[in-house]
């Protein structure tokens, strides 16, 4: 046994493994303890060995970047050991998510509540962002509560480095639904402003109780957008139209928004608007965002452990972090699975991530 | 007394039947009055000869003429002057709209500058056509809201009393048949009878005991009860105002000033980017000369490592030559 083997064993027996919690294609959820704490974790284990490519790609994305950021709105990576051919995450244990938050009926959020989330989802955002990560695939399912009631960035399985000088960037990212018009026009060379498109769809959502821009198809989701928020001019977007995948879906007034968000103040909807403007770069930051007058508006945030939560028995199956098919039955089956197969399609459709993914081959004894 | 119309002077005693209406200019007459002055069409008031109508005179709900005029104007200025405190930057300028709202309110009631007054509100009216429209879509939602939560309140309290009756009547029979049985075995078998009287009495115990643990289920909490803790909660943890940024992560952003251009051959092709194919993306050439920037910098601060440093871990060394 070499000193890497007696590390790795070594980390293998501070965390215990307990039931099963769910199961996806590539990852099964475990609920586990700190043997010496007994601090409740996730671990996720990752199927390696009968895959030919090797370790699905979004397990060294997660590793990579969440190894780096430690924030109070980003979930934490505790440890990361191997066992036999398998691929094991430590990571924090949250109750729920805010699809679950969303979709359950008998919760009611008041204007305070959707500003801390949508808060605390811009400052884990900026993190990422500041420090050169962005996390392409923002959507309710991925933002994770904690029993506190805090909210967390989850799932970096699509995540990635930017600002690299001129290298392309796929642009098969992010949950349909949450995806901006530029990815959608195939653009290669992209830059933060992709989340924050994300954000103020959830954002959004968080007022509608349904998704805002619910689109088919590709094309079908331009279509929405556009009918949502009006066809982008030229002189709105500069260049657009020169997007490798620009197609024309005819053309739509612009709607203003209060006509969809009667009940919204006037900072409220000034800010969702910045967040969902199509020109990328007049679209507003997480920095700027956090500094939004909505924010120091009253009503004041609502404190993390007083923000609703869905009842118990829908949150008995934890852990929904992407990836992840629920097993036995409960509402959040239901729920889940169609955002779940879209989430497959994606990180298994990406062209960079079977060559990288090849490189690695975690059946063979690594020294 | 109060029982006399102030216009004809009849009161109870003559007319038992005698109802006193109260009249758009406050004034109390008794129907039969109403009836004589009005039924020919509009005509004035006999005490301030203010010109009214039959359809204008409403039942008495306070005692106090008075109390009834100003809860009268105030249900009328509550339409239009609805704002709330979210509409306001500052504690201040609310303070001075309630001030504003509350003037108006005691010269109508008062008759004070009653043409200047109306002409105030119709004014504000105008100005603020559509807050007003917006915070009355507002309080309809919750009025409807609160409808919607109470229909639910209901019908769960509903299920669960049909639920309580099922339980009772499963009981009943259970002991029916719990009766039953012993009575049987009593009759057929040859052991102790007390011993028999016992088994079952435990038996009996049992299921009470199962009965009430399963109804005693904490899902059973009707909303209206989690509604409430969560305003009792409020009140115990205060909300605090936002702090845009709640960590110290140090980015290294006061190390260097980034420069408008560099010579940079890399980013050549993003420059030259006539068409703006890359840059209508979002992509800034500015972030990845930052980002080179910072990396630079990182690491400026620290202490190089000390050359005699013992380590007992070779592979740890040889990570960090």
């Amino acid at each position: 046994m070499d000193v890497v083997e007696k590390a790795n064993a070594a980390t293998q027996r501070k965390w215990a493994k307990d039931a099963k919690i769910g199961e996806g294609t590539y990852a099964v959820v475990y609920r586990g303890r700190e043997v010496a704490t007994g601090r409740q974790v996730a671990i996720k284990k990752i199927k390696v060995g009968q895959f030919k490519d090797g370790l699905d790609m979004s397990a060294i994305r997660e590793v990579k970047y969440l190894r780096e950021l430690k924030h109070q709105n980003v979930i934490e990576l505790l440890d990361v050991f191997s066992s036999k051919t398998n691929l094991n995450l430590v990571l924090e244990f949250l109750d729920t998510d805010l699809e679950l938050v969303i979709k359950d009926r008998s919760l009611v959020f008041l204007p305070a509540d959707i500003k801390a989330w949508i808060a605390m989802t811009f400052r884990g955002l900026e993190f990422c962002h500041r420090n050169w990560i962005l996390h392409r695939d923002l959507k309710p399912n991925n933002l994770l509560i904690s029993a506190d009631g805090q909210l967390k960035l989850a799932d970096f399985g699509l995540a990635r480095d930017f600002a690299d000088p001129g290298y392309k960037m796929t642009c098969q990212v992010i949950t349909r639904w949450y995806r901006p018009p530029e990815l959608l026009f195939g653009c290669r060379y992209y830059s933060t402003a992709v989340d924050i498109w994300s954000v103020g769809c959830i954002f959004a959502e968080l007022m509608l109780r349904t998704p805002y821009l619910p689109g088919e198809s590709d094309l079908d989701q331009l279509k929405t957008t556009f009918r949502a928020l009006g066809t982008p001019t030229e002189e709105e977007w500069p260049g657009h139209s020169k997007l490798p995948d620009y197609i024309s879906v005819g053309h739509f007034p612009r709607t203003p928004l209060r006509d969809l968000f009667t009940a919204a103040s006037a900072d409220c909807l000034n800010l969702l608007n910045k967040c969902l403007i199509y020109d990328p770069k007049k679209r507003i930051s997480a920095k700027d965002a956090l500094h939004h007058p909505y924010f120091s508006a009253l009503p004041y945030p609502s404190h993390p452990s007083k923000l609703p939560k869905p009842a118990k028995k829908i949150s008995a199956l934890e852990e929904m972090d992407g990836n992840v098919d629920m097993s036995g039955p409960g509402p959040a089956v239901k729920a889940n699975p169609p955002n779940n197969k879209l989430k497959r399609k994606l990180s298994s459709a990406e062209g960079d991530a079977r060559s990288i993914a090849r490189k690695l081959d975690f059946t063979q004894k690594s020294d | 007394m109060d029982d006399q119309c102030p216009v004809c002077k009849s009161d109870r005693y003559l007319n038992p039947k005698l109802r006193l209406l109260v009249s758009a200019c406050y004034h109390k007459m008794c129907e039969s009055c109403i009836d004589r002055l009005f039924t020919l069409g509009p005509a004035p008031c006999p005490i301030c000869n203010k010109t009214l109508r039959k359809l204008a005179f409403t039942p008495q709900t306070f005692e106090d003429l008075g109390v009834e005029k100003e809860v009268a104007v105030r249900r009328r200025l509550a339409k239009d002057f609805n704002k709330r405190r979210e509409d306001f930057p500052d504690l201040r300028s609310y303070n001075n709209y309630l001030e504003d709202a509350e003037d108006i309110a005691f010269n109508l009631i008062n008759d004070i500058d009653i043409p200047e007054t109306e002409a105030r509100i119709a004014q504000y009216k105008i100005e603020n056509a559509n807050l007003i429209e917006l915070n009355l879509r507002r309080e309809e939602q919750y009025a409807q809201y609160l409808k919607e939560q109470e229909e639910s309140d209901r019908f769960d309290r509903e299920q669960r009393a049909s639920e309580l009756l099922k339980a009772e009547e499963d009981e009943r029979e259970e002991r029916e048949k719990g009766r039953r049985e012993l009575i049987d075995k009593l009759e057929t078998s040859d052991k102790d009878a007390s011993k028999l009287v016992a088994r079952s009495r435990a038996q009996a115990q049992k299921r009470a005991s199962n009965r009430t643990s399963s109804t005693m289920n904490p899902a059973f909490q009707s909303s209206a009860k989690l509604l409430r803790s969560r305003a009792a909660q409020s009140t115990v943890i205060p909300d605090v105002p936002h702090v845009p940024l709640q960590d110290d992560w140090y980015a290294y952003e006061d190390k260097f000033t980034l420069r408008d251009n560099y010579d940079d051959p890399i980013s050549e092709a993003v420059r030259k980017d006539r068409e703006g194919i890359m840059r209508a993306g979002g992509y800034r050439v500015e972030e990845a000369w930052q980002r080179a920037l910072t990396f630079a910098v990182a690491g400026l601060d620290l202490c190089p490592l000390g050359s005699a440093q013992p380590s007992a871990d070779p592979d740890v060394v040889m990570v960090t030559a």
